[in-house]
């Protein structure tokens, strides 16, 4: 089974596939349509003038058509069962817009699939996420791409007051150019756990994730680990701000460094523009322990096994909230990163 | 052509007993084994026999050599043999990485893991899919709360033996070195550790432990054989509990003298 089809293969009441410009497929449980759940290609969403206002209000402004797909989950619906989206670059450049609504009191798992196939491609994906009051959205990622692709991702998300909002990026495989950027604004009691698990072979990478507490009683919690293999730059700055009292914010930069010919920049930051929030972080970067090694050589394992081990533990400890349907496709995937960073 | 006869070990005990033993019966041989570490001889032609479902207990002051012997049977680097060789089942072990010897059976419970960034269950899971084992084999041994932590970080000395010997156990080795397995253990845990060991060798693993205190002892049902190790050579060999009568009145200098005999 390709990567692709494992990460389709869900169990999704939802799928969306786009592949560069064309949908190749869009399925949406009648159930669901009946329960007021749109699903369809966000150049059809615009039509309504609600659509409209929404776009570009949660990330800057770009000169990007209407490629892509929107997601609407009605108020009081929730839906534990992971609607899928998946983007395939496989000739020239593809740029994407989506925008996804989840209603007041609504839960939604999304899990967002983008790879690359073939040589001199480039992908640009715009997402732009509303969580209305009490809303709950489990957003994630899985990239692969080929080494010869450009990668530009931003996302913006606005979590409503009392809603939540559960990020986990994983990369599988990273192309020689990406910027990868994440802006979240948190208004009152809403709550971010963001995960990046990222393995970078050869290239550029820039993960950025700013997080503002702007809401009372905001909180947040950004881990990001990093595994850096030969001729990999990885730059990533992670920034949270205190915007309003009683806020909490945690960052956590770990990185690790499988080859002596790479770097790692952490850039935890944290800004507080209001007395009475409490923000930490911590940052490490290393390698693996000979002593560990030996260790679990002792156990049966030979080096390249023993690499693989205490990298997938690594990766999985960078976890901290996984949507249960979703456990065993980003398992199977942490089991791959594994196994090629150890190669 | 010669020709060849099958025969069960029962027929081969009854015939050839001799031959039974070599054979079928030994585990691990070191013969006349010297060990260097950092420039140093540590182990000094060191001789030893164990057969399977044998407990040999291993005892000595600090730094002569018991941690090191093991260390140097499981083949890890910077334990340089200089002289002698260790075999096992019959096959000479020296040259072998330490993951060959560990899937041949061997297994080293070692003393005070370092923490490693790994969940205690992932390591369980991988164990367990090595050597096609399960949790099942840990009984009463359970690791509950341990299994979603990260493997010995913050472990008290109790839960870092008994995830450890866990560990060993999941290996279903033939051959199980332990490495002072009661050292910094309540006496609740050191009856399941006991009882763990104990299991291990009534399911014909042979068991070489090091004991600095002879705390374990007690609970152990039959020990064979223990030695003395003082400055890197075996001193005294036989029943532990007159050697540990021996070392508790005499003290390990005594013994080195060979003033027991």
């Amino acid at each position: 089974m390709s990567f692709l089809e494992r990460a389709v293969d869900t169990g999704s009441t939802a799928l969306y596939l786009q592949r560069n410009y064309v949908i190749v497929r869009q399925l949406l449980a009648r159930g669901l349509a009946e329960k007021g759940f749109i699903l369809e290609p966000l150049s059809k969403a615009v039509e309504r003038e609600w659509v409209r206002r929404m776009l570009w209000t949660a990330l800057p402004e770009r000169e990007v058509g209407l490629s892509g797909a929107f997601i609407y989950v009605p108020p009081g619906v929730s839906l534990r069962a992971p609607v899928s989206m998946c983007f395939v670059v496989s000739e020239g450049s593809q740029e994407v817009h989506n925008v996804l609504v989840v209603g007041e009191g609504s839960e939604l798992v999304v899990l967002s699939t983008c790879t690359s196939a073939g040589k001199g491609t480039a992908h640009s994906g715009y997402t732009e996420i509303f969580l209305e009051k009490g809303a709950r959205l489990d957003y994630v990622m899985i990239h692969s791409w080929t080494k010869e692709t450009q990668v530009v991702a931003e996302t913006g998300v606005i979590v409503g007051e009392g809603a939540s909002f559960n990020d986990v990026y994983i990369s599988l495989k990273s192309p020689h150019a990406l910027r990868e950027s994440t802006r979240i604004v948190v208004r009152r009691g809403g709550n971010v756990s963001a995960s990046t698990l990222y393995l970078a072979g050869a290239g550029l990478s820039t993960l950025e994730t700013i997080v503002a507490l702007e809401g009372e009683g905001a909180s947040a919690e950004v881990s990001s680990k990093i595994v850096a293999t030969s001729g990999s730059l990885v730059s990533n700055p992670i920034t949270v701000e205190a915007k309003a009292p009683n806020t909490r914010g945690h960052v956590e930069c770990r990185g690790l460094q499988l080859s002596p010919n790479s770097v790692i920049v952490t850039i935890p930051a944290l800004r507080s523009a209001c007395a009475g929030s409490q923000l930490t972080h911590e940052a490490a970067i290393g390698k693996i322990s000979e002593e560990e090694l030996e260790y679990l050589m002792t156990k049966g394992f030979s080096e390249e096994e023993a690499t693989s081990i205490l990298v997938r533990g690594f990766l999985e400890l960078g976890l901290k909230s996984v949507p249960e349907a979703l456990k065993p496709q980003i398992n199977s995937v942490l089991d791959l990163m594994a196994k090629f960073a150890a190669a | 052509m010669p020709r060849t006869r099958r025969i069960t070990a029962e027929k081969l005990k009854e015939v050839m007993p001799s031959a039974y033993h070599r054979v079928v019966a030994m585990l691990l041989e070191v013969e006349n084994l010297s060990v260097e570490v950092n420039g140093r001889i540590v182990v000094r032609g060191v001789n030893l026999a164990v057969e399977r479902g044998e407990i040999h207990a291993l005892l000595g002051p600090n730094g002569s050599g018991k941690t090191t012997l093991l260390r140097a049977i499981m083949g890890l680097p910077g334990y340089n043999v200089v002289e002698g060789r260790v075999l096992f089942e019959g096959r000479e072990l020296n040259g072998l990485k330490p993951y060959e010897r560990a899937r041949l059976g061997i297994a080293l419970m070692h003393q005070n893991p370092r923490p490693l960034s790994v969940k205690l269950s992932r390591l369980v899971r991988e164990i367990g899919k090595r050597y096609g084992t399960s949790l099942d084999v840990l009984g009463d041994f359970a690791l509950d709360s341990l299994m979603e932590r990260e493997a010995f970080k913050g472990f008290s000395g109790g839960e870092a033996k008994k995830a450890e010997l866990a560990l060993t156990i999941l290996q279903r080795p033939k051959l199980a070195m332990l490495d002072e397995p009661d050292s910094g253990v309540d006496l609740e845990s050191l009856k399941l550790v006991g009882k763990a060991i104990n299991k291990l060798a009534e399911e014909g693993a042979g068991i070489l432990l090091v004991t600095h205190t002879g705390a374990i002892i007690e609970y152990l049902r039959r020990v064979a054989r223990a030695h003395v190790i003082v400055h890197g050579r075996i001193v005294a060999t036989g029943d532990v509990e007159t050697l540990l009568e021996a070392v508790k009145r005499r003290g390990y200098a005594a013994l080195a003298r060979g003033e027991l005999s």
